[in-house]
C-alpha cells in the first residue's frame, strides 16, 4: 500500500510541475468566466449557457488531461528508462500501475474540483442555487476515471500516439451506445447481432454517466440512479485497471 | 554460504524486426557470485551483459535456465529488497530534486521517515553531492546523475549492488571515485556485481570475472587463475646500436630508440651485456604480464576462429 | 501463480459488479426511455453523434446560430426549415431546452401566419416537458388569436392542470369557453373559480361578475331563440313570456340573477335585462 501511495504522490507531483496542466486549467477557467458574457447572446434564459459551458469545460478539459497525461504515464517511463530502477525496487509491477492510476485520479479530481468550484460560483453569482449541479459534476469525474483507466491500459503496452487514439476511440464509442440500439433493430438475428450485443455489453456506456442535461434543467436526480451510475463507472474502471496491471505484469523491457 | 547470484544455463533470444529471424542474446550462461566479492561481467558491446542483468532483475524473462538472487527468483519482491541497481546511462525524473528523488526510492523500500532522512544524508555525502540536494535533477550534469544514481542504489544499505557499466562516460577522476566506492562497499561486506567493457577498471578491483562474447561464456574465474602471474615477457628499450643475434621481436620507436621484446627474465641479463658491449645504452626495462585485455582479445580471437570453423 | 488467480478474481468481480450496476441503471432508465425514443429521428441523430457527449452545449450553439440566421429578414425560404431546426435538431440534442420551442412557434405564427406549424412545435415541447405550463399556455394564446376558442380552452385547461401552474389559468379556460359561445360550460368553469379556496378576492370578484353576466347572456339567448321560434310558428311575437312555456318552446321562464323577471316588449319581441348594468341593481 505504501508503495502505491508513493508512486501515486510522485505521479501527482510530476503533473503538478508540468506547465501544460496549468495552461489547460487556465483555459478552462477563462471559458467558465467568459460564459457570463456569452450568455448575453441568447434569447431566453441566460443562465443555461453558463451552466452548459461550465459543465462542458469540466468535462472536455478533464478529458484532455485524462488522455494526454494518461497515455504518457507508463510509456514515458519506459521511453526514458526510468522504469528500470523503479522496477528493480521491491515493488510489484501491479503496484506500479495502480500507483500511476491513483496519481492520475488525484490530478483529475483536483482539476474537477477547481473548475467545478468556478462553475458553481458563476452560477451562484447569477442568482441560482448551484448545488443541483453537483451530482452531474461528480459523475463527470467518474466518467473521467473510466477514460483514464483506458489510457493507462493502452499506455502499458503501446506507444503514446496509439494509446491516445485508442482512448479517444473508446470515449467516442462510449457515447454512441444508443446507436447500438438502432443497429440491433436493423441487423438480422444471428452472428452479426450477437456480435453487436456483445460489443454493446462490453464497451463502456458513457451516456449513462452523462446527467448534464438533467442537471442544467434542474431535474432532481434520484439517489438510486446516481448510485447505480457511479457504481457502474467505478467498477468498470476497476476492471480496466486490473487488466492494465495484468498486461504490465507480462511485459518485457528488452 | 550459498551464492548471492546463481545463474544456471540461462538462455534468451529475441525475435528480429517483424518476426523475421532471431538473435540469441544469452546462450547457456552459468555463473555464481559469492557473498562479499566483486564480480565483473565483461565483454564487448552486444555480448549479452545488459540482457543478463535485466534477467537478474525480472525486467526480461529467460527462455530457459534459472536465475536466483539470494536463492529466490527475481520476481520475488523479498529478493529485490536486498539489492541496489544502477542501469547504464540512467535517467531519472527531472522534475524532482535529488532529495525528493531519493526520498521516493526510500519510500518504495519501505523505510520510515526518520531512517530515510538519515540514509539520504549519508548517501549524498558518500557520493559527493553534498550541497546539491535541493537542485532539480533537470540541472544535473551526466556525472552528477551517475552519482545520484549510485546514491539511490546504496542508500537502503543493500547486501548486493548491481551496476551496469558504472564507469561509462565518466572522466578519469569520476572513474577513480566509482572504483573507490565499489571497494568501500566491499569493505562493508557487500557483494558487487557489475558489467563493463572497460577492462582496466575491472582488472583493478575485481575478485572474479566472467568474459561474455556473443552470448556465450568464454572464461570465468579469479583474475590470478585466469592470467599467469609470471612475467610473460620483458620489454627493453635500447638507445643506440643494437647487437645482432638477439631472440625476440624488435621494433623501431619514433624517437629513434629500439624496442626489444624478450621472452622472459632469463633472457634479460645476456641482452643487457650484449647491448652494453655493442655501445648502446638501456633506456628502460618493463616486465609485462598478460593483462586482462590480452586475455580478452585472446578469447575473442579464439571464439571467432571457432565460429569460422563451424 | 496465486497473484494471477487474484487478478482474475478481482477482474471478474469488478466486471460482474459493473454489469449488475448497468442492469440496474437500465431498469431505472425506463421512464426516460420513452423520451429518448422520440429523439431517434433522422438527421438530428448525426449531430448528436458528432457532439460526442457534449449535447447540451451543442444545442446551445445551434440555438445561437438559429437566432442569428433568423435575424436576417432578407432570406428566401425563411420559414422552410423552422420546424426542422427548432422541432427536430435542437430537441434531438436537448429535449428539455424550452426556448427553441416557443421561439420557433412564435416566428411561425406571427410572421408566417402558420398557426398549425406553431402549434405542432408547442405540442412537441409540451409532450417532452409535461411539467412546463408555459408551452400549452402559449398554444392556447395562439388559438385565441386565431379565434379557435374551443382549442384555446382545451390548451389552457391542459396548462392549468400542471402542478405549479398559475391559478389564473383556470379563468382563461372559462373565458375561452365563453368566447366560443359555450356559455353553459363557461358558467360552470367560472363557478369552479368562485368556489376555489386557493383563489384570492380579485379572482372571486371576477368570477362572480362573470357568472352573473354569462347567466344573463345565456338566459337572454334562450329567450331570444324561443321568441323567434314562436314568431315563425304563430306569425307574431308572444304577448307574454309565459306564452312561450305554454307553447312548449321553453321549460320555464327564467329570472335574472337578482331574482327579477326579464324585461320583455311584446311589440318588438325583444328581451332585455337590467342585470347587465354595471351600476344598476
Amino acid at each position: 500500500m505504501k508503495a502505491i501511495a508513493a508512486v501515486a504522490l510522485n505521479t501527482f507531483r510530476e503533473a503538478i510541475r508540468d506547465r501544460v496542466l496549468y495552461l489547460i486549467l487556465a483555459v478552462a477557467l477563462v471559458v467558465v468566466g467568459g460564459s457570463r458574457f456569452v450568455a448575453m447572446l441568447t434569447v431566453g434564459s441566460e443562465i443555461k449557457i453558463v451552466k452548459d459551458l461550465g459543465l462542458a469545460a469540466i468535462s472536455l478539459f478533464g478529458l484532455l488531461i485524462a488522455v494526454f497525461v494518461g497515455v504518457s504515464l507508463v510509456s514515458k517511463e519506459i521511453e526514458r528508462r526510468t522504469v528500470y530502477t523503479l522496477l528493480a525496487q521491491p515493488v510489484a509491477r501491479w503496484q506500479f500501475v495502480a500507483g500511476k492510476y491513483a496519481g492520475l485520479l488525484l490530478v483529475l479530481a483536483s482539476n474537477v474540483l477547481v473548475v467545478g468550484s468556478a462553475v458553481l460560483a458563476a452560477v451562484a453569482v447569477m442568482g441560482e442555487p448551484p448545488w443541483v449541479l453537483v451530482p452531474a459534476i461528480a459523475l463527470i469525474l467518474v466518467e473521467l476515471a473510466v477514460v483514464a483507466a483506458f489510457a493507462v491500459l493502452f499506455s502499458s503496452f503501446t506507444n503514446p500516439i496509439l494509446a491516445a487514439v485508442g482512448t479517444v476511440a473508446v470515449y467516442v464509442t462510449g457515447h454512441l451506445s444508443w446507436s447500438f440500439d438502432l443497429l440491433k433493430k436493423r441487423v438480422a438475428a444471428g452472428l452479426a447481432r450477437s456480435l453487436c450485443d456483445g460489443l454493446h455489453a462490453v464497451l463502456p456506456n458513457l451516456d449513462r454517466l452523462d446527467l448534464k442535461a438533467e442537471a442544467v434543467h434542474g431535474a432532481a436526480i434520484p439517489a438510486g440512479t446516481f448510485a447505480a451510475a457511479a457504481a457502474y463507472g467505478a467498477f468498470y474502471a476497476l476492471a480496466v485497471v486490473v487488466l492494465a496491471c495484468v498486461v504490465f505484469e507480462r511485459r518485457e523491457f528488452a | 554460504m550459498s551464492a548471492v547470484i546463481d545463474i544456471r544455463d540461462l538462455r534468451k533470444s529475441f525475435r528480429g524486426h517483424l518476426g523475421i529471424g532471431s538473435h540469441v542474446a544469452v546462450d547457456g550462461l552459468t555463473l555464481a557470485v559469492e557473498p562479499g566479492e566483486i564480480f565483473g561481467l565483461l565483454g564487448p558491446n552486444g555480448a549479452g551483459k545488459t540482457t543478463t542483468l535485466k534477467m537478474l532483475l525480472a525486467l526480461v524473462r529467460p527462455d530457459a535456465g534459472t536465475v536466483r538472487l539470494f536463492g529466490r527468483p527475481p520476481k520475488d519482491v523479498a529478493a529485490r529488497a536486498r539489492l541496489g541497481f544502477l542501469p547504464e546511462n540512467p535517467y531519472f525524473y527531472d522534475y524532482l530534486t535529488a532529495v525528493e528523488f531519493l526520498d521516493l526510492y526510500g519510500r518504495l523500500h519501505g523505510l520510515d521517515a526518520a531512517t530515510r532522512k538519515r540514509r539520504i544524508e549519508a548517501a549524498i555525502e558518500r557520493v559527493g553531492l553534498k550541497g546539491r540536494e535541493g537542485t532539480p535533477l533537470r540541472k544535473f550534469s551526466k556525472g552528477m546523475v551517475q552519482r545520484v544514481g549510485l546514491a539511490q542504489a546504496i542508500q537502503h544499505d543493500p547486501e548486493l549492488v548491481i551496476l551496469d557499466e558504472p564507469m561509462s562516460g565518466l572522466d578519469p577522476v569520476g572513474r577513480r571515485e566509482v572504483r573507490d566506492l565499489i571497494l568501500a562497499l566491499k569493505a562493508q561486506g557487500k557483494t558487487i556485481f557489475f558489467s563493463s567493457h572497460i577492462l582496466q577498471d575491472a582488472e583493478m578491483i575485481c575478485d572474479r570475472v566472467a568474459i561474455l562474447f556473443k552470448g556465450k561464456l568464454r572464461a570465468q574465474g579469479r583474475l590470478d587463475d585466469l592470467m599467469s602471474p609470471d612475467a610473460k615477457w620483458v620489454e627493453v628499450t635500447v638507445r643506440g646500436p643494437v647487437p645482432a643475434g638477439i631472440t625476440g621481436e624488435r621494433r623501431l620507436n619514433p624517437d629513434g630508440t629500439t624496442l626489444l621484446t624478450l621472452p622472459g627474465f632469463d633472457a634479460l641479463a645476456p641482452v643487457v651485456s650484449a647491448v652494453t658491449a655493442a655501445g648502446g645504452t638501456i633506456a628502460g626495462v618493463w616486465p609485462r604480464r598478460e593483462s586482462l585485455e590480452d586475455l580478452f582479445l585472446r578469447e575473442i580471437g579464439r571464439a571467432q576462429v571457432e565460429e569460422h570453423v563451424s | 501463480m496465486s497473484r494471477r488467480a487474484a487478478a482474475a478474481a478481482l477482474f471478474a468481480f469488478a466486471a460482474l459488479a459493473a454489469g449488475w450496476a448497468r442492469a440496474r441503471l437500465d431498469t431505472l432508465e425506463a421512464p426516460r426511455a420513452g423520451t429518448k425514443e422520440l429523439l431517434y429521428l433522422p438527421n438530428g441523430k448525426y449531430l448528436r453523434a458528432a457532439s460526442l457527449g457534449q449535447a447540451p452545449i451543442v444545442a446551445d450553439v445551434v440555438y445561437f446560430w438559429a437566432i442569428q440566421y433568423y435575424s436576417d429578414y432578407g432570406r428566401e425560404d425563411r420559414y422552410k426549415y423552422i420546424e426542422h431546426v427548432f422541432g427536430t435538431v435542437i430537441p434531438e440534442l436537448d429535449a428539455h431546452f424550452i426556448d427553441p420551442y416557443w421561439l420557433g412557434a412564435l416566428i411561425l405564427t406571427t410572421e408566417a401566419g402558420d398557426v398549425e406549424g406553431g402549434l405542432r412545435l408547442l405540442d412537441l415541447g409540451a409532450e417532452r416537458n409535461p411539467h412546463e405550463w408555459i408551452l400549452p399556455f402559449l398554444a392556447g394564446w395562439e388559438c385565441d388569436h386565431a379565434k379557435e376558442y374551443d382549442r384555446a380552452a382545451a390548451y389552457f385547461d391542459r396548462a392549468a392542470r400542471i402542478p405549479d401552474a398559475p391559478a389564473a389559468l383556470v379563468r382563461l379556460v372559462a373565458g375561452m369557453r365563453a368566447r366560443g359561445g359555450n356559455l353553459r360550460e363557461a358558467i360552470a368553469k367560472w363557478e369552479e373559480v368562485l368556489t376555489d379556496p386557493r383563489g384570492d378576492d380579485v379572482s372571486h370578484a371576477i368570477a362572480r361578475r362573470q357568472v352573473r353576466t354569462l347567466r344573463v347572456r345565456a338566459d337572454l339567448k334562450d329567450l331570444d331563440a324561443a321568441v323567434l321560434a314562436f314568431r315563425e310558428r304563430r306569425g307574431a311575437p308572444p304577448r307574454r313570456l309565459e306564452d312561450l312555456v305554454r307553447a312548449g318552446l321553453l321549460g320555464r321562464v327564467p329570472l335574472d340573477p337578482d331574482g327579477k323577471p326579464y324585461g320583455y316588449d311584446p311589440a318588438t319581441g325583444t328581451v332585455s335585462s337590467e342585470a347587465s348594468r354595471v351600476l344598476g341593481s
